[in-house]
């Protein structure tokens, strides 16, 4: 999953990019509204956590031009609390909305419930066959058995799990699974496939030659 | 009790006494005068009476040859002083006075005499018989009443007395009738002047009740409601107009008191969210050293901005309390901007900043500290809002009655849209220039409330892109003995 992060404050966004990355989570950063929007608009973000009060171009400024091209899930962060100013962000396409000072929980748990609602699933649990996914705890059982994965490894079963029935080509799964600042190495993505394959059954993961990968 | 700390019963009460004190003047006045009419009227009668009485008692001694002497006393047989009278059956009144003494039966004019040795001589056949003799006063006249009888008497000098009366009792019944008429048409006046002084207390007292409505809303927190004032001329409207300025001026306050506040919080949260953040990611899982660290002097930075701006607010409220004014000596602003300027210089030099300085002694009347902060929040300002390689003029200057402290950039500028907001509290020019560099947007606010808390003033211009210039002037205060110099001048 990779997140973009909008945020003016220095030392907000050291931390809630570092925290998210622990999580599992691909991060991009900006910290002023040109670059946020531009950013914003040149990759498909599976969410974007956006600041109201930023350089050049606000947090309202941005969703109302994003909104034109993008649908990508928007989390608006700010200090103003006041229900008018929800009720404004909501209106303008925000998907949901987070007062500072917020825990990192709570942030998370939004952010998570955001992309699992953009994705269509209702729940939290994804059962595949023997494998069930338990998105809240990051947590992957076969049979029953807890299954030790990578925080990569969990990410793309989760995009193909999110995305279950489509086939996603090796290049969204790049954009969606490595920030911009990584410099993956193209088979990279091959050795996590064939690790998850090992430790999920060969069956799992189905490979669309010339496409990209499935789970049926 | 209640009743009579009311107003409009008090009015009442008193307009009612007014009321009744003057109707009871005037009627018992009326009452009075129509009582001695009607008994003037019996008197006079009484009296006619009387003289025919008298003088067949004691007629002429020579009267004139034409008058034809009364039957019953002539004149051969006339009876000497003293007992004039044998037989009261002797007393024929002639018919035509005889008349006089007809009347309504009852009411009958009655004539008694009594002889000098107090026996009842002669008495009229209408006469009631137990009629006390009156004193014997020589001279005229005199009247009483007795019962419902007026009577007038009079003692002759051969001390008969002599008495016509009357029954006066359907005058005495007119006088009652009279004073019911005036009861009832007084009580009549009370009523209806009682209530129109009720209509009259109840619609120049109504706006109060509407203002009390309106203040006890007010005092419910509903500070929207204002009293309704259509009487505009009474002196209840002027009330209520000044009423509702008052008003109008607290709901400002209020709302600028809880945009204040507002503005505050969201100034806090900012490096609240920054500690929370930051320690919450640093505690998730066991760290290097150097994370740690890193964690430490992010949330270092937050809690120093938070001190900061916490300082701010709290200098804004002492200025807008001013519980205790600044204690105010005589200073120089000179020296205390060439300070100033010392504490800044490395901050100036940094940014490769040039200082141009003008500073002549300038006395005013101040508090140090505070004038002090008004120069470095200036100079701050000037400095960080300069281009790099730029320059800050400051000069100081005695003016006849101020001393004028000015700071000009050759920075970016303000906006004309944003010129009549940089004074308000956390306004910035850079909506998104929040306190991360040290810039709560109060700077300008605590200055501009020192200098009005130092009776001066503090004004701005600025071209965009040219820089701008403040100035500030603070009045060098009356017991300053250079400014009494220079007014002689």
């Amino acid at each position: 999953m990779r997140i973009l992060l909008i945020e003016d404050e220095a030392d907000l966004i050291a931390s809630l990019a570092r925290a998210l990355r622990e999580e599992g989570y691909a991060v991009d950063t900006a910290t002023d509204g040109k670059v946020g929007l531009y950013k914003a608009e040149s990759a498909d973000y599976d969410a974007i956590v956006l600041d109201v009060m930023l350089p050049f171009l606000d947090g309202w400024e941005i969703l109302q031009r994003l909104r034109q091209s993008k649908k990508t899930p928007v989390l608006m962060l700010t200090a103003r609390d006041a229900a008018r100013d929800r009720v404004r962000g909501l209106d303008t396409g925000a998907d949901d909305y987070l007062v500072k000072p917020f825990d990192l929980d709570e942030l998370f748990a939004r952010l998570r419930a955001l992309i699992r609602r953009t994705a269509g699933q209702t729940r939290n649990v994804i059962e595949i066959g023997n494998v069930v996914m338990d998105t809240a705890a990051r947590h992957v059982t076969l049979c029953g058995k807890p299954v030790a994965l990578t925080a990569r490894e969990y990410a793309l079963v989760e995009f193909l799990a999110l995305h279950r029935g489509e086939t996603v080509t090796r290049s969204a799964l790049y954009e969606h699974l490595f920030d911009e600042d990584e410099n993956t190495l193209s088979n990279l993505l091959d050795v996590h496939v064939s690790n998850l394959r090992k430790k999920l059954g060969a069956e799992f993961i189905a490979t669309r030659r010339g496409h990209g990968y499935c789970i049926e | 009790m209640k009743y009579f700390h009311s107003i409009r019963w008090r009015l009442q009460l008193w307009h009612g006494l007014l009321l009744v004190f003057v109707l009871t003047g005037f009627g018992f006045t009326a009452w009075q005068l129509q009582r001695a009419n009607h008994l003037n009227r019996v008197d006079h009668e009484l009296e006619q009476r009387m003289g025919i009485i008298a003088g067949m008692v004691r007629p002429d001694t020579s009267p004139p040859p034409d008058r034809p002497r009364p039957r019953g006393f002539p004149p051969a047989n006339r009876p000497p002083f003293g007992n004039p009278f044998p037989e009261p059956a002797n007393l024929r009144l002639p018919a035509r006075e005889a008349s006089l003494f007809e009347g309504i039966p009852g009411q009958e004019f009655y004539y008694i005499i009594w002889l000098p040795n107090d026996q009842q001589g002669v008495l009229s056949s209408s006469a009631p018989p137990d009629a006390p003799r009156p004193e014997r006063i020589p001279g005229p006249p005199a009247f009483r009443s007795r019962g419902t009888f007026r009577e007038c008497f009079q003692a002759t000098p051969s001390r008969e007395c002599l008495l016509v009366g009357r029954d006066i009792r359907s005058e005495l019944a007119d006088i009652r009738r009279f004073a019911w008429l005036l009861g009832g048409a007084g009580g009549a006046v009370l009523l209806l002047g009682l209530a129109g002084g009720w209509w009259v207390s109840t619609r120049a007292l109504h706006p109060i009740a509407d203002i009390s409505a309106t203040a006890a809303k007010i005092a419910t927190g509903d500070l929207t409601q204002r009293i309704h004032t259509t009487d505009t001329d009474s002196e209840l409207g002027q009330l209520a107009r000044d009423l509702n300025n008052t008003f109008a001026r607290l709901q400002a306050s209020f709302a600028r008191q809880s945009q204040f506040t507002a503005d505050a919080s969201h100034e806090l949260r900012t490096p609240v969210a920054v500690v929370l953040t930051q320690t919450q990611t640093a505690l998730a899982r066991e760290r290097p050293a150097a994370e740690y660290r890193e964690s430490l002097a992010a949330c270092q930075r937050a809690a120093q901005r938070m001190r900061g701006l916490i300082e701010c607010l709290l200098t804004l409220a002492r200025l807008d309390s001013a519980e205790v004014p600044a204690t105010l000596e005589s200073c120089d602003l000179g020296g205390i901007v060439g300070e100033a300027v010392e504490l800044v210089r490395p901050l100036a030099n940094e940014q490769n900043i040039h200082l141009d300085l003008e500073l002549s002694q300038a006395h005013c009347r101040g508090n140090a500290g505070q004038l002090a902060q008004v120069a470095s929040n200036l100079l701050t300002n000037a400095i960080h809002y300069n281009r790099p390689g730029g320059s800050v003029r400051i000069s100081v200057i005695c003016e006849p009655d101020a001393a004028l402290f000015c700071v000009s950039d050759t920075g970016m500028g303000i906006p004309p849209a944003d010129l009549p907001h940089i004074f308000e509290r956390f306004y910035r020019v850079d909506k998104a220039r929040s306190g991360a560099q040290g810039h709560s947007g109060l700077g300008l606010a605590i200055t501009q409330a020192i200098v009005h808390a130092h009776g001066g003033s503090i004004e701005v211009a600025s071209e965009p892109g040219q820089g701008s210039t403040f100035e500030v002037r603070l009045p060098t205060g009356s017991k300053n003995p250079r400014s009494a110099s220079w007014t002689n001048d």
